[in-house]
């Protein structure tokens, strides 16, 4: 985002009705482009933050003789077998930006993942949804990582304000302090994931360090940030899993005044987006944590005074 | 759960409202023991007609012959009834039923007989599958359940749902050949037949354009009044009569047409109420025997129990809760058995007991847990209504289901919320006891408490369907607008509710005098608001005038040519106003004859008795004895459809150019290049397999699918909704009822969107041949709907829906975005959303699609399961498999 006034975003989603990301009934606004490259990741069609191609060959028609986009295609991209159905060259597909055989995919199984919206566009379709939330709800902004497109955010975060719309956001708190302070003031709901406390491990699972976002926590503290923070993460095995983690992290939510937290069961509903982007999926197997054993560590944040919901058991 | 306390407790310190948070679901606690054991016997049993009614009545009607109409149909329905044999399970607490099959029914002769007539050879010679009318052999009745399809050993199968024992056979024969060219089917038809536009009306049956004729469900789609019997008791109705017969008889009053007629009205209504008595003695007498020869103690007591109430119903007004809604059931068996019916509703019945239930429990004579049983059986008793009619009536159009609807909340006279505490027990039986009916209807305003509207909602959650969310005010206004002529006030205004699944009814609030106080009960004030023009398939009207009214389905000329040259989306719609006129007019003239002569051959009379002011004036139903008599309505079927084809058209051929209107009727004709869901036998709009002229189409198909579509809060769509709204309610406006008053818009499309997809070819969207329209009116095309549930209601609010009896949407929401207190409350967000934004009517599924499509591959393993298809719930495995597709196919919001 090199301009300063960002006049658009890209963003890959907005769904309505979303009712687990934060209070009451919400719109989650969902933007594509993430600092992190989480090995488990449900959304990785959002690492870029640009549009791209999706291929879903279980909506794909192809059994029944639809053969439209194959001839659609200048590049070669789909290429077709007439055993196994139309083929995705994603060295040629990750690099198109025209997109045409999604135009005469009738089935949506070719799909353009990511569109741009200017400020407006998506403050009309936010206040269109704002009557429908009823009086806990609001806005989520969600991605990948919402912050990334940083001045677009803070226009529409501005423009929140004025129309008194509540605000909620997901994040993973990388980017630069400064940033982020200035868009955490307009943010009422915050739910920050701290991955790993192990700075070597949060590296080898997400790409970065975690020293910016702990620290970006910290400093909600100290400016005496007013809004909510519930501190969040997959519960992922032989990653993040351990009892050990888990004290560094009740010790740190004590050192910041911090007092909730959800844990996230891990699952695979993103493993058919990896395909469809045609890269590998590394949790195809393991990585899975048992009920039992999430129960277990909400006992233990419990013990120590802290509020810990499992998956969407919360309070709001 | 003490981890959750614990939490709340913190929360609390950290100053964070926690009362909300309580994420377990509550649990509903079993049926009780009578209830499960009769629902069991309901899973087994099979729809079943018997003559024992119909003998009945024919026998009094020709020994009558020659007495005054109303005075001889009170005779023959007095008769029917006072004969019919009483049947008692010994697990029931509350009794009677329509015939004595427990799910029961019976055909009608006198108002139709041809196709029994027609058929009577191949009956008699026990051949199953005889002529089928056309909207019959395109209706398709789910298999499952209780439906018999086929025939098998002593049983004949009748309409594809009914079984009849091989015994009843020459009776039902014998019965039909005395109405042979007298029934109300066979004198409308010859009067029809003088219609300047019969043979068009004609054309569009057989077409099935036009789903089905007034007189096969002359009554229904409105809403009981039971306060005369409550507030009198039958002898005391009959004492009533004495007197106005002496005030009445040979006094012609004011009225030079009417003034005689009072006399025998209420020497009809006399013997009418006699025979209400004595069918309900017999049930009494059956009861004392049944106790007598009882050795479980247990039953022996039950029975004894029967036998009171019955013994006192026959005569007195109802003295405790029991007795008032065993009353009420009795006055709702014999308005059913009266017609075919469909959509006969209970209305605000929570309202009108709740001075018995108070009273009851004030004197520690019951307890809520028994209330809750009796509503819980209650729930059993009004789930085995059937309707006797063709198959496609009864599953075409009504899926089997009987629409006997029950409201709730709304407002008082005084304008006050009208939610009593036993309304919540109805909610609670609702929950406990899972049947289709009665079908539950909240009145959503604000005046409505929160604590009824969660407790609305958490029934809603469990998936049955219900309750379904009605807009008061929405409908309020509706009221003042549409009877505005005959005199509609805001005080009878508020007594509205919904009559069938969703039809609109004017209603009153009577004073009834119990237990040492007046409360005003709300209560239907009208006939029939239904039996107009029967469910128009709008979607093939626009293929007729792109087709210049050739039907490709049935190569078949079915509409005059008109000729034109569309050259522009308002030549399209004109024109497709214009076939419209037509169709209307023929189809509305033929049915006004119809129900003209129903109301005179054969005029209801336990109707006429509780219709307020039929009584109170003598005049009959049939004579617009009734408060409101302008309510008479036009059906219409697949409105987004027709709605998405509009936009799909103006976009491809007048805004983009990118196609000529030839080449679009041509991918029409020739399904996009895939085989039909004749051929395939596979109705799911996503659905499709290619031909080898595929490709020639695949460009204009994916155009036709990624045109504009309704319910994504675009104009580009929308607008043609706003336009077809703002031009249909005053072209409806200018048809007549036979009442005289003018036809308005129904909104709903029953089942009917399965059969009338099934006529309709590919449509310019890319809607492909034979699969279902979308359903109701306001519900986006399945899958069409890309931008969210917030975004659907945008689009369905566009206009404003208090100018139509009423409007439909159905949503199908993840059970997972529901769970818990928390998940009520956004539930009831969704449904205050919704209503805040003038929506009329918004209905749920709440249920995973997976789960349909295993219980359509294991239909046993589901007996119970429950959707919603468009304005009632019903048995998953009791509807035909077009519908269930479509359910299946719907958009589901917040998938996990």
């Amino acid at each position: 985002m090199t301009n300063e006034k960002q006049s658009r975003a890209l963003i890959f989603d907005i769904q309505a009705f979303s009712v687990h990301d934060g209070p009451g009934c919400r719109t989650n606004v969902f933007f594509s482009g993430c600092p992190l490259r989480c090995k488990w990741c449900a959304n990785p069609e959002n690492f870029e933050t640009k549009p791209h191609l999706m291929f879903s060959d279980k909506v794909c028609k192809w059994k029944n003789g639809c053969r439209a986009c194959v001839k659609r295609c200048k590049k070669n991209g789909v290429v077709f077998d007439e055993i196994s159905g139309p083929k995705i060259n994603w060295k040629i597909c990750s690099e198109c930006t025209s997109f045409e055989c999604t135009k005469y995919c009738a089935a949506h199984s070719l799909k353009v993942c990511g569109k741009y919206y200017s400020v407006d566009e998506l403050m009309n379709v936010l206040i269109r949804d704002s009557s429908n939330w009823g009086l806990d709800g609001g806005v989520t902004f969600s991605g990948g990582e919402p912050l990334l497109q940083y001045d677009f955010l803070l226009q529409v975060l501005e423009k929140c304000k004025e129309k008194m719309i509540h605000t909620a956001v997901e994040t993973s708190a990388n980017i630069p302090s400064e940033k982020f302070w200035n868009l955490m003031q307009y943010i009422n709901f915050a739910f920050v994931d701290v991955k790993n406390m192990d700075d070597e491990k949060h590296k080898l699972g997400t790409g970065v360090s975690n020293k910016q976002t702990l620290s970006n926590i910290s400093m909600l503290k100290e400016k005496k940030w007013k809004g909510r923070l519930v501190l969040r993460y997959p519960v992922i095995a032989n990653f993040n899993d351990s009892i050990e983690n888990a004290q560094k992290i009740i010790k740190f939510m004590k050192q910041n005044n911090l007092f909730e937290i959800n844990i996230l069961k891990f699952h695979r509903l993103g493993q058919s987006k990896w395909e469809q982007l045609g890269q590998k999926y590394a949790y195809e197997i393991g990585g899975d944590v048992s009920l039992d054993y999430m129960n277990k560590l909400q006992e233990l944040y419990l013990k120590n005074d802290i509020i810990c919901y499992v998956a969407d058991n919360t309070s709001f | 759960m003490a981890n959750e306390e614990l939490m709340n407790e913190l929360l609390k310190k950290h100053g964070i409202n926690a009362n909300s948070f309580e994420n377990k679901e509550e649990n509903v606690p079993e049926k009780t023991e009578n209830c499960e054991k009769l629902l069991e016997i309901y899973y087994d049993l099979k729809n079943t007609v018997d003559m024992e009614y119909p003998y009945w009545f024919n026998r009094a009607w020709f020994e009558n012959a020659g007495d005054v109409t109303i005075i001889r149909k009170a005779k023959a329905e007095a008769a029917a009834l006072s004969h019919s044999t009483p049947t008692i399970l010994p697990w029931e607490k509350l009794v009677m039923q329509k015939t004595r099959n427990v799910r029961g029914a019976f055909p009608f002769p006198w108002i139709t007989a041809s196709f029994f007539n027609a058929a009577a050879e191949a009956l008699m010679n026990e051949v199953d599958a005889p002529v089928e009318a056309e909207a019959d052999a395109v209706s398709i009745v789910g298999a499952g359940g209780g439906n018999v399809t086929k025939s098998y050993g002593n049983i004949i199968s009748i309409a594809k749902k009914f079984g009849m024992r091989k015994e009843d056979v020459p009776v039902l024969v014998k019965a039909s050949k005395s109405w042979d060219g007298c029934s109300v089917e066979d004198v409308s038809t010859k009067y029809g037949k003088d219609t300047p536009n019969y043979k068009l009306h004609k054309a569009m049956m057989d077409s099935v354009i036009c789903m089905f004729d007034s007189y096969c469900i002359p009554q229904g789609r409105e809403v009981m009044n039971y306060y005369l019997p409550l507030q009198y008791g039958w002898d005391g109705i009959v004492e009533l009569c004495n007197k106005k017969i002496l005030e009445t008889m040979g006094e012609a009053g004011d009225d030079e047409v009417l003034g005689m007629s009072r006399g025998y009205y209420y020497e009809a209504m006399k013997i009418m109420a006699q025979g209400m008595s004595k069918w309900c003695q017999n049930y009494a007498d059956r009861a004392k025997y049944l106790a007598s020869i009882e050795t479980d103690p247990k039953f022996k007591k039950n029975y004894e129990e029967i036998a009171v109430v019955m013994g006192n119903i026959a005569h007195k007004a109802p003295a405790t809760f029991r007795e008032a809604l065993q009353m009420t059931l009795a006055c709702h068996y014999a308005v059913v058995n009266e017609d075919p019916m469909s959509g006969m509703s209970i209305g605000r019945i929570g309202q009108v007991l709740q001075p018995y239930y108070e009273k009851d429990i004030e004197e520690g004579i019951t307890s809520e847990e028994e209330v809750i049983e009796l509503l819980e059986l209650y729930r059993i008793k009004i789930t085995c209504i059937e309707c006797f009619a063709s198959a496609g009536v009864t599953g075409g159009v009504l899926s089997g289901n009987t629409f006997n609807n029950l409201s709730l909340g709304g407002l008082t006279k005084d304008g006050l919320s009208a939610v009593t505490p036993l309304e919540y027990l109805i909610v609670e039986a609702g929950m406990r006891c899972k049947t289709t009916q009665p079908t539950l209807s909240v009145l959503y305003d604000e005046r409505t408490p929160d604590t009824f509207l969660m407790k609305a909602a958490s029934c809603t959650k469990l998936g049955m369907g219900y309750p379904a969310w009605m807009n008061n005010q929405q409908g309020m206004n509706y009221m003042l607008k549409n009877y505005a002529s005959e005199g509609m006030n805001v005080e009878d205004a508020r007594a509205w509710c919904l009559g069938g699944c969703l039809e609109s009814s004017p209603g009153t609030f009577l004073p009834l005098n119990y237990n040492g106080k007046i409360t005003w009960i709300p209560g239907g004030a009208s006939p029939t608001c239904g039996s107009g023009v029967h469910f128009i398939a709008m979607p093939k009207v626009l293929e007729l005038v792109l087709t210049n009214g050739y039907d490709n389905r049935l190569n078949k000329q079915i509409l005059p040519k008109h000729d034109k040259k569309l050259d522009s989306i308002k030549a399209i719609e004109d024109q497709w106003l214009e076939y419209m006129h037509m169709i209307i007019d023929a189809a509305n003239k033929v049915n006004n004859i119809q129900m003209d002569i129903w109301r005179r051959q054969m005029p209801p009379v336990m109707a006429s008795m509780l219709k307020p002011d039929c009584f109170r004036d003598g005049i009959s139903l049939s004579d617009g004895g009734c408060r409101y008599n302008a309510s008479i309505n036009f059906e219409s079927c697949g409105t987004i459809t027709f709605v998405n084809s509009l936009a799909a058209l103006n976009k491809l051929v007048f805004v983009d150019k990118k196609y000529t209107l030839d080449q679009v009727v041509d991918a029409m004709l020739n399904n996009y290049g895939f085989k039909t869901a004749y051929e395939t036998g596979v109705f799911s709009p996503d659905y499709r397999e290619a031909t080898q002229n595929a490709s020639k189409y695949e460009e204009i198909f994916a155009d036709a699918v990624n045109a504009p579509k309704y319910g994504n809060a675009l104009w580009e769509a929308d607008q043609f909704l706003k336009w077809y709204e703002d031009a249909m309610i005053p072209f409806i406006h200018s048809f007549k009822s036979y009442y005289a008053k003018p036809l308005y818009m129904c909104q709903i499309s029953v089942s009917t969107h399965g059969p009338q997809g099934f006529i309709t070819l590919a449509d310019p969207a890319g809607r492909l041949a034979g699969t279902t329209y979308s359903d109701g009116s306001v519900s986006a095309a399945a899958g069409t709907d890309k931008n969210g549930i917030y975004a659907v209601f945008e689009s369905a609010t566009c206009y404003d829906h208090s100018d139509c009896q009423n409007s439909q949407l159905n949503l199908k929401i993840h059970p997972s975005a529901l769970q818990g207190l928390q998940g009520t409350k956004k539930l009831l967000d969704v449904v205050s959303a919704y209503m805040r934004k003038g929506g009329f009517h918004v209905q749920f599924n709440v249920v995973d699609s997976n789960t349909l499509r295993d219980a359509q591959k294991k239909p046993d393993n589901y007996r119970d399961l429950m959707v919603r298809v468009a304005g009632f719930t019903q048995y998953w495995c009791e509807i035909g498999k077009p519908i269930q597709d479509e359910v299946i196919y719907r958009t589901e919001y917040e998938q996990a």
